[in-house]
Order: structure tokens, then C-alpha cells, then sequence
């Protein structure tokens, strides 16, 4: 058992005024950036991380990575929460899949950029008729000689307007085979025939429905073997449930979706005390002495505490409710002001509150629903299938 | 601004595995459950505390310079969470809490009253902690203060001592707990000041953190037995042809349950750990361990017996037993409102960071 601090060696300690310099000059904190879990990472911060390869910095130095270890990439994590940047420039859940799998070609002329994070990429598997049921994709590809022709459509394409490649999971054999007909593409989204449509989503993010019309691709950009895009797929699939590999004990012990949004609900608190710290009350007093003001941040303080004392797959329902539940309790603990937009005058930094509350219920259902994962941990503990 | 990074590990080692195999079978063996049926009104089994006195279970957690085995509060929470497991009627948490906080006093050489050390060491000498002195003047409720001979306690800015010559009668409780009222101006209860000033208040402080985070693991124990007992019961239990467990409504209950037991068990580690290593960062770990151990057991263990239907509500169904036990054990320290004043502590910490940050970003402030 250990909680004690990291010495950071002398080495690590460049890196962090290193990472921070860079920081600072690629990015002006924004304090009312709060979608860090969802949004992308910045393009200016994004492409200067990938130039010093710490968009993966565990990979090898001169393949796409820095050869850094646990430390420093928490040092990373660290900073882009000070700086207030959404830390989603990572393409990890693609680079085993495209190694194991892709063709020479992608090996040779995408797979770099991917590692170093130059290039970016969003997930093509959910349509508008299947959710969780991935197997009964629809969309269709066919082999026209050399190149593949792609019709259909995607729903979810989180980030689809702004990647480089799309992981596409498309039919290339009779629907009634479910998953032995399916096969992975990786689809440059600039390819005539492509289209992202917005979907506006509750505090105000972005996703999209994209739309593959007669969509021409070289064979070169199909991923592992013709009707075995199930196993393919499921590389990356196991990678996105799973937790961060722990080395040095400095990770925290919640799974990344589960860090996230303990951090986004850090960064809630940390509003609704600035907000608190800036207000007298009647009595002449800061809001910040305000019993009743107290009792909600300490209750919210609470909640956090037991977010990053939530263990692996634990983390992300845990998270995902205790964001709702407390965006809720410091809207109303701020109330009436904690109901006003982003950027309006009067409202409280910069509007956060309000902003989380309406991004808060997403947290619960992208990434695999709390049910699905409460499923998940049923099973665990020896509980049957679900009735 | 630098950068700060902490472990964030929760492995016992070898040693504590160990304790806690030999923990789980003495308490198994010792204080099965018609032990602890048997041992009510009271709550206090002479026989098993004479077992667990013999079996040097009182100086585990106590430094070898004041005649202890060198253990501390990672072992006094394992023997905590093993109590909880079995609900065992006997006041072995109170009292290695207020041995622990007099023992710094003798380590420093002072005097602490009438006291005969050798005696409260072997178990002879009861003693106990009186958790709400701080917040309310005259009479209060002190768990064990039906069987304790002495209670630590904070009146008036300094850390006393009080002392009974005759037990204290139990206030009959949900749980059967050896709650008892102490009043100072009692005509049969002696105060002694052990120490006064910033010193008193320190040392209180202390004391008081780790009667939280022991009380706090005794739920972790409840919580773990609690949903062991339920989830046997919904895999074994068939309805509509079915076993309950496969029916969402039910094992999400029981994984909501589990996921409660973790976070209970893994905070109150984190607050021992740093308790004792670091008592100055995040002196509110205590506080947040207890809070979250009260509500979780109160909510799960009420989950215990509504898993088990009818069944759970009837007195003699060991689930309705722990029900009993969680409010009981968790309550005692003053009720979860007290640890988010407390809390607090945290508030204003942050608000000094925060504070700080503003001075030194360049940040758009929207």
C-alpha cells in the first residue's frame, strides 16, 4: 500500500516545464472549456504533442512515440487538466488493430501518422437501426476489381467532421450471416461520396450521421481478411472497456472513461467554488462560509473522492451518475443563477454548471450504457445472464 | 505550480494477507452468528473478548514503544472489516482507538490519571471514545459506554479523561449496541484533564480520525458479508421459473451494492494509509471515508433484506440482523452531516488553490 507523492526525478522535471511551456504556448486555458471529456483535443496543441511524439509517449522514440514511461504520461494528463484541454487526441484503441491487421500499404503510409497522432480518427459502428447491436450493420461494401464501393450510413460518428479516417465496419456478404459478413475498412473522410451531417446532443457537443455514397476505396484501405471484421473489431472494443495497464502505481486505479469524467466533475467543483468565493451574501459574508452552501460542496467533494476509489469497469458508471447527480445538487445549490448559458453575463463560471448538467446524461450512455455495464459487472460476480 | 503526482495503491502485503486469513477464521470460528444473537440486549460477549484478549488481538495495532506489536492503522482497519464480517459483540475498535490515542500521551510521558496501563493493555481496563464531545455540552452517547471503565473525550478545549467506578446502563438501541449515556457532572463520573491547548486539540483531532476510519472498516465488514448473504441467495432463490439474480432489477442492487463495499474498503484504506503517514495532506480522508461507509451501509444492507423479500424482514433472517447493526454502528459518531461539516475542511483548501490558479493563469475566464 502506497499513497505517497512521486519524487520526480530531475529528468521528469524538465519534461513537465517542457510540456508546460509548450502548453502554454499552443493554448490559451479556457475556463469555460468544460466537454473535456468529449471534445477533441485542440489541433495546435494536438499537432506540437505529435511532433515530440507525446501523443502516444509510450510508444518507441522515431515510432510516432517518445519511449516514455507511466510518469510521465500522468504528468501529461496533469497538465491538460490545468490548462483546461480536452485530452482526446489518442488513436490507442486503433494502432494494435491496424498492426495486427492492416495492409502493407496502411502499414507503410497511414500507420505513422496514427502512432504519432498527426492523423486522427473516429469510429464508424453504430447505424441508424442498431445501437448495441453491432452485428446487424447494413451498410455495404462492394468489390468492384480492385477498389471496394461503400453505401450506407453511420450514426454516433463522434469527431466524423473532423478525422482524417473513419474505422468502418461495413457488410460484404448476406445480412442473415450477421457477423461472418463483416469486414473493417479504414476510410479516408475525404473520399468523394462522404458526408457528416451534425447532430446537435444536450450542452451543446457534437456528434454525427454520416453518409457513404458510392464511396470508392483502394483494397489497400481494407483491414484484415474479407468477412472477418468481427474479431478484427473486437481488438479495439476490449481496449475501450478496459483499464489503463498500471506499472508504477501513479494511474488512477478507475478505468479512462471513469478518470474523465472524474475529472470533468473536478473541474465542476472547482466552478462551483470560484462561483461560491465571488459571491457576499446578506450578511456581508462570502457565500463561501454559507452552511448551506458548504454542505453541497462538501457532499459533491464526497461523491469525487468515491469516483477515484472506483475500481477498473466500476469507474464508469459510477462517474457518469455521480456527474449527473452532482450537476444537479450545484445548480440547485447555486440556484437561480446555476441555470443560466455559457457565457452570459451573471452566470457562474462561465456557465459550467449549467453546461455539465446538460452533458451529464450523455456520460451515462456513450461508450457502452450504465446498464450494459452494470450487465458486465453482474456477470463478474457470478450472476446468471440477464432474464 | 509543479506538477504532483501520487501512488494510487491499495495492495496489502504479505503479512497483512496473513493477518487477515487468521482475522477471518478466529472471528468465524469465535463469533458465529448465534454468538452474536446470544450476546444481545447488550452487545458485549465476555467469553469472546476474553478469546480475542487472549489471542493478543488488542495490541496488534499499537506501537511497540508503548507495549504493542508494532501494527497500525492498515491492521486496525483488516481487524475491523473481520468484526464487521461477523458482527462481533466486543468493543475491540473503541477501545484500541482510545488505547491508541493515550498511548501517545504515555509514549510522551503523560500522565494519563488513575489509568493502570498494564491493565487497559491486557483488555482488563475497558476504554472507549466519546466521538460527539466536540459538539454538544453535558450528557452524551458513547458507543462501548456500557461496558467501558474510561472514555477519551474533548470538553472545554482539553482532552479528558472520564472514568466510572460501575458500568454505565446501556441505552437499549435498534442494534443492541453498549451504548451508554456519560455525563460529566455525573456524580459517578471522575474527569481528568490530560492535556490542554493547541497540543489537546491536535491529538483529539487525531484520535477522532481514527475512530472514524476504524468505525468506518467495521461497515466495510458489514458491507462485504451483507452482500455476499444476498447475492447466494438471489443465485439460489427460483421465481417465475428463474432464478432472481437473473431479473436486472435485482443484480443491478447487488452490483450497486458491490461497487458501494469497494469504494467503502478502498477509501477507508487510503485514509489509514495517509492518516498515519501523512496526517497534514487531506486531514478530510477520515471524514469522507465514514460518511461514504454510513450511507453505503445504511442503503445496502436495507438492499440485504429487500432482495430477500418477506424472508429479509423477519428477526431471525441474518440480513435483517446486519440492517440492524449498520444504523447502530454507524450512527453512534454523530450521523454523516457531522463528516461533511468536517469536510468542509477541504472547501476551503481548495478555494486557496483555486485562488491561486486565477493569480497565476492566463486563462479566459468566459
Amino acid at each position: 500500500m502506497d499513497f505517497s507523492q512521486v519524487e520526480l526525478t530531475a529528468e521528469q522535471q524538465a519534461f513537465e516545464k517542457e510540456v508546460r511551456d509548450l502548453l502554454s504556448t499552443s493554448w490559451t486555458p479556457n475556463y469555460a472549456h468544460i466537454a473535456l471529456d468529449h471534445d477533441r483535443s485542440p489541433d495546435s496543441v494536438r499537432l506540437a504533442m505529435a511532433k515530440r511524439g507525446w501523443v502516444h509517449p509510450e510508444l518507441p522514440e522515431g515510432q510516432g512515440g517518445a519511449g516514455l514511461g507511466e510518469i510521465e504520461q500522468e504528468i501529461i494528463t496533469a497538465l491538460f487538466e490545468e490548462f483546461y484541454i480536452a485530452n482526446n487526441a489518442s488513436n490507442s484503441l486503433l494502432i494494435p488493430t491496424l498492426e495486427q491487421h492492416g495492409s502493407a500499404w496502411l502499414k507503410e503510409h497511414v500507420l505513422p501518422g496514427i502512432r504519432s497522432g498527426e492523423l486522427t480518427t473516429c469510429l464508424g459502428y453504430s447505424e441508424p437501426d442498431n445501437g448495441s447491436d453491432i452485428a446487424a450493420a447494413k451498410t455495404r461494401a462492394v468489390q468492384d476489381g480492385d477498389v471496394w464501393v461503400i453505401n450506407g450510413q453511420k450514426m454516433w460518428t463522434t469527431w466524423g467532421n473532423e478525422s482524417d479516417y473513419c474505422f468502418l465496419l461495413a457488410r460484404t456478404g448476406p445480412i442473415e450471416e450477421k457477423h461472418r459478413t463483416l469486414t473493417m475498412f479504414l476510410v479516408p473522410m475525404d473520399a468523394p461520396g462522404v458526408e457528416a451531417t451534425p447532430v446537435w446532443i444536450l450542452g451543446g457537443g457534437r456528434t454525427n450521421v454520416t453518409f457513404y455514397s458510392d464511396v470508392t476505396i483502394s483494397d489497400n484501405y481494407r483491414i484484415g481478411p474479407v468477412n472477418e471484421g468481427w474479431s478484427v473489431m473486437s481488438t479495439p472494443l476490449a481496449t475501450e472497456h478496459g483499464a489503463g495497464v498500471k506499472t508504477e502505481g501513479v494511474v488512477p486505479i478507475n478505468g479512462s472513461m471513469g478518470a474523465g469524467f472524474s475529472r470533468t466533475f473536478e473541474k465542476l467543483i472547482d466552478g462551483a467554488i470560484d462561483w461560491a468565493a465571488s459571491r457576499t451574501g446578506a450578511d456581508g459574508r462570502s457565500r463561501l462560509e454559507d452552511p448551506l452552501v458548504r454542505i453541497a460542496l462538501a457532499e459533491a467533494m464526497l461523491d469525487l473522492e468515491v469516483c477515484w476509489n472506483a475500481e477498473g469497469e466500476l469507474g464508469k458508471p459510477m462517474a457518469a451518475e455521480a456527474l449527473a447527480v452532482n450537476a444537479d445538487r450545484l445548480a440547485d445549490m447555486a440556484a437561480p443563477e446555476g441555470i443560466l448559458d455559457f457565457g452570459v453575463d451573471g452566470s457562474i463560471a462561465a456557465g459550467i454548471i449549467a453546461s455539465e448538467r446538460q452533458h451529464a446524461p450523455g456520460s451515462a450512455i456513450y461508450g457502452g450504457t450504465t446498464e450494459i455495464y452494470r450487465n458486465n459487472l453482474a456477470r463478474r460476480l457470478g450472476l446468471p445472464r440477464p432474464y | 505550480m509543479t506538477t504532483v503526482l501520487r501512488r494510487n495503491d491499495y495492495t496489502l502485503s504479505d503479512e497483512q494477507d496473513q493477518l487477515v486469513a487468521m482475522l477471518r477464521s478466529l472471528f468465524t470460528e469465535q463469533s458465529p452468528i448465534g454468538v452474536v444473537r446470544e450476546a444481545e440486549p447488550l452487545g458485549f460477549d465476555p467469553e469472546l473478548w476474553t478469546t480475542v484478549r487472549d489471542n493478543g488481538l488488542l495490541t496488534i495495532s499499537l506501537p511497540t514503544t508503548v507495549g504493542g506489536d508494532g501494527g497500525g492503522l492498515i491492521e486496525l482497519v483488516l481487524t475491523g472489516i473481520e468484526i464487521g464480517r461477523t458482527a462481533a459483540p466486543v468493543p475491540l475498535l473503541d477501545h484500541v482507538v482510545a488505547m491508541r490515542a493515550l498511548g501517545r500521551l504515555v509514549a510522551d510521558g503523560i500522565s494519563v490519571g488513575a489509568l493502570d496501563w498494564e491493565a487497559v493493555l491486557s483488555g482488563e481496563t475497558i476504554v472507549s471514545m466519546a466521538p460527539i464531545s466536540t459538539w454538544e455540552l453535558g450528557a452524551e452517547l458513547v458507543p462501548s459506554g456500557a461496558v467501558a471503565d474510561a472514555v477519551v473525550a474533548f470538553k472545554d478545549g482539553a482532552l479528558v479523561l472520564l472514568t466510572r467506578t460501575e458500568h454505565a446502563p446501556q441505552a437499549p438501541n435498534e442494534g443492541c449496541s453498549p451504548l451508554a449515556w456519560w455525563d460529566p457532572q455525573d456524580s459517578a463520573v471522575t474527569v481528568t484533564t490530560l492535556l490542554d491547548g493547541d497540543a489537546a486539540a491536535l491529538q483529539w483531532d487525531l484520535a477522532h480520525r481514527e475512530w472514524r476510519i476504524a468505525t468506518a472498516a467495521s461497515l466495510v465488514g458489514i458491507l462485504a458479508i451483507s452482500g455476499e448473504i444476498a447475492r447466494a441467495y438471489a443465485v439460489e432463490r427460483q421465481a417465475f421459473g428463474v432464478r432472481i439474480a437473473s431479473f436486472q432489477a435485482i443484480s443491478h442492487d447487488l452490483v450497486d451494492m458491490h461497487m458501494d463495499e469497494l469504494t467503502s474498503r478502498n477509501m477507508t484504506l487510503k485514509a489509514a494509509w495517509l492518516t498515519e503517514n501523512e496526517p497534514d495532506f487531506r486531514p478530510e480522508l477520515a471524514a469522507m471515508a465514514m460518511a461514504q461507509a454510513t450511507r453505503a451501509a445504511l442503503r445496502s444492507t436495507a438492499k440485504a433484506v429487500h432482495v430477500h423479500g418477506g424472508m429479509g424482514i423477519t428477526l431471525e433472517a441474518d440480513v435483517s440482523l446486519f440492517y440492524r447493526k449498520a444504523s447502530s454502528w454507524s450512527l453512534v459518531g454523530g450521523g454523516i452531516r457531522r463528516d461533511l461539516q468536517d469536510i468542509g475542511r477541504a472547501i476551503d483548501r481548495r478555494a486557496g488553490e483555486r485562488a491561486r490558479w486565477h493569480e497565476n493563469s492566463a486563462a479566459v475566464k468566459g
